[in-house]
């Protein structure tokens, strides 16, 4: 019996408290006092939402609260159903969506590699007021942003008051899919431009000294070291911009007129004008599944030591 | 990346165009921003040619009470919002960047996958579970489910400053008798706090500017962004453009101020 057992074994209680107190001390102290307020918030509003929507898309229709052992499938049965036979807007939710995020990604790709690769090796000066100019719309409200190309493209719009004063006249595009796909452009380019951004800067000066002193000239040092060491960025940015645009709803919804369905708007219809919650989960839990699964492939792959040394305004 | 020490016309011509290209961008991203402000000055009821200067949607957008409740509203989100998240991103990004405990790189994904999930997704599994757990809706839902998304936002952009400095600097201090309050007073929250400021402006705007997660949450309460929504979608007026650029000049203000607090701890 060591010493402190047989102390305790004759003052129990006051060492016991004591004990309790410095085992709640150790559970504060850091890290874990500081990791503890984000993972209970996490677990409370991330966690729970998450679990609602895949709870609530097992549900029968018209549900709006749980009732876990009366599950089915028939929100997944419908929606497959209508995929299948083509009624419905199911077919054309798919479409819209998936050529809306897919265009989207491409061209946001096309629109930022040579941006990023300008920033990150041709650009001296003036660099932070480009940088700037960069971020300010991510932090504008979307529906603001989307609203202005609205004001933008209308029929006698801002658009038409500039080319008019050129003499052009050319017929808008608005409420199309492309307007929906300019503005989901618009809107995630910058998730696109970053990471790219980042990716080009990292790469060690010293390896195109190298190439150049080999031989290589500009062209070859952009396709033999530039390229396959962005890879990284071009990868994330396109994760980034892929997921987010699958979420557009706001862009649809005030560029296509009401007229282009994606799957966000649907899903959103389903909450707001039918009420039919299980119908407008079970259409997210699709979302819900490839947006985790590319949240935790771009995570791994962001290195916060690499974005904190390299990323700054040099 | 080295200069050629050519200074031939040619490289300098290429860098002109770089330098085009990215105006080019930039105009892009701005087109939105510029319609919006042309549009606030037009006298029309609806935006129409000709183009007629004016200010009075400006002070009708000032004056107008329905604006003023959203306003209140919106700030009785925000600055709890900012404080919450502020603290808590800070806490975790102090957590990730200045200790190593078992399941640092889980708790860095966890922490940090609110980031990319789309908006809208967030919000309507927020309405529900609100509903499920009784949380209801109203100001204080509305607080929870903007924290849960800026926090981890204020945890990268703390982290990207707390990593800067030197990893060694607390043990130095430990070694010269400072206790943990004090290493946290006087050595690292001080070297740090740029980071966190402008990590609390970030979040500022945000909440400011959040629309889909508060749509979802608000219950009967109206903010600027759903307010501005709703004038959008029906029922337009010409106060909408005034107020929506009045957001866009305060919201630069302040993000020019994060910028150059960063740039100043980046020095």
């Amino acid at each position: 019996m060591s010493v402190r057992e047989f102390v305790r074994s004759k003052v129990p209680t006051d060492i016991d408290r004591f004990d309790r107190r410095l085992a709640l001390v150790s559970v504060l102290r850091p890290p874990s006092g500081l990791i503890i307020p984000l993972v209970v918030l996490l677990a409370f509003m991330f966690v729970g939402p998450i679990a609602s929507i895949v709870l609530f898309s097992v549900q029968p229709t018209n549900t709006i609260s749980l009732a876990v052992a009366d599950w089915t499938l028939d929100a997944y049965r419908e929606i497959v159903q209508g995929t299948i036979s083509g009624k419905g807007v199911y077919g054309e939710v798919t479409t819209n969506t998936i050529m809306i995020s897919a265009l989207t990604t491409v061209i946001a790709f096309a629109v930022s590699y040579p941006a990023a690769y300008a920033l990150a090796t041709k650009v001296r000066r003036f660099k932070l007021p480009i940088l700037i100019a960069l971020i300010i719309p991510l932090f504008t409200s979307v529906n603001i942003r989307v609203y202005g190309w609205v004001l933008f493209l209308i029929n006698e719009g801002v658009f038409d008051l500039l080319a008019g004063s050129v003499g052009l006249d050319a017929p808008s595009i608005i409420y199309t899919r492309s307007a929906v796909i300019l503005g989901t452009v618009y809107v995630y380019l910058p998730y696109m431009l970053f990471p790219i951004y980042l990716s080009i800067s990292t790469i060690d000066d010293s390896l195109l000294e190298a190439a150049a002193d080999l031989g290589a000239g500009r062209t070859k040092q952009f396709v033999d070291v530039i390229l396959p060491l962005s890879k990284p960025g071009v990868i994330i940015g396109s994760l980034f911009v892929f997921v987010l645009s699958l979420g557009a709803e706001v862009e649809a919804e005030l560029l296509g007129g009401g007229t282009i369905y994606t799957a966000a708007s649907n899903i959103s219809y389903s909450f707001g004008y039918s009420q039919n919650w299980p119908l407008g989960s079970a259409q997210a839990v699709g979302l819900l599944l490839i947006t985790t699964v590319c949240g935790v492939v771009i995570l791994r792959t962001i290195d916060l030591t690499e974005i904190a040394s390299r990323g700054g305004s040099r | 990346m080295s200069m050629r020490s050519d200074r031939s016309l040619v490289p300098q011509l290429s860098t002109g165009l770089w330098y085009g290209y990215l105006v080019l961008v930039i105009a892009f991203l701005m087109t939105p921003l510029l319609s919006l402000i042309i549009a606030s000055f037009d006298s029309g009821q609806t935006f129409s040619l000709p183009f007629e200067f004016t200010l009075k949607w400006y002070s009708n957008a000032l004056t107008s009470t329905s604006v003023q409740s959203a306003v209140d509203s919106t700030i009785r989100i925000s600055i709890p919002v900012t404080v919450l998240s502020t603290i808590i991103g800070t806490a975790g990004a102090i957590a990730y960047t200045r200790y190593s405990f078992p399941g640092q790189e889980y708790f860095k994904i966890v922490a940090l996958l609110p980031i990319f999930f789309p908006l809208i997704l967030l919000g309507l599994g927020m309405s529900m579970w609100a509903n499920v757990t009784g949380l209801g809706y109203g100001i204080v839902p509305a607080i929870i489910g903007e924290t849960v998304w800026i926090s981890p936002i204020v945890m990268f952009v703390v982290s990207i400053s707390a990593l800067g400095v030197d990893p060694n600097i607390e043990e130095a201090a430990r070694d010269l008798g400072a206790d943990t309050l004090t290493i946290y007073k006087d050595v690292l929250l001080p070297l740090i706090v740029n980071g966190i400021v402008s990590g609390g402006i970030f979040a500022f705007v945000l909440s400011w500017n959040n629309y889909y997660i508060v749509s979802y949450l608000k219950g009967s309460e109206i903010t600027i962004t759903t307010w501005i929504h709703g004038r959008m979608t029906q029922g337009f007026t010409p106060v909408v453009p005034a107020l929506a650029s009045m957001i866009f000049y305060v919201s630069l203000l302040l993000l020019l101020v994060a910028v150059l607090m960063e740039l100043r701890s980046s020095r």
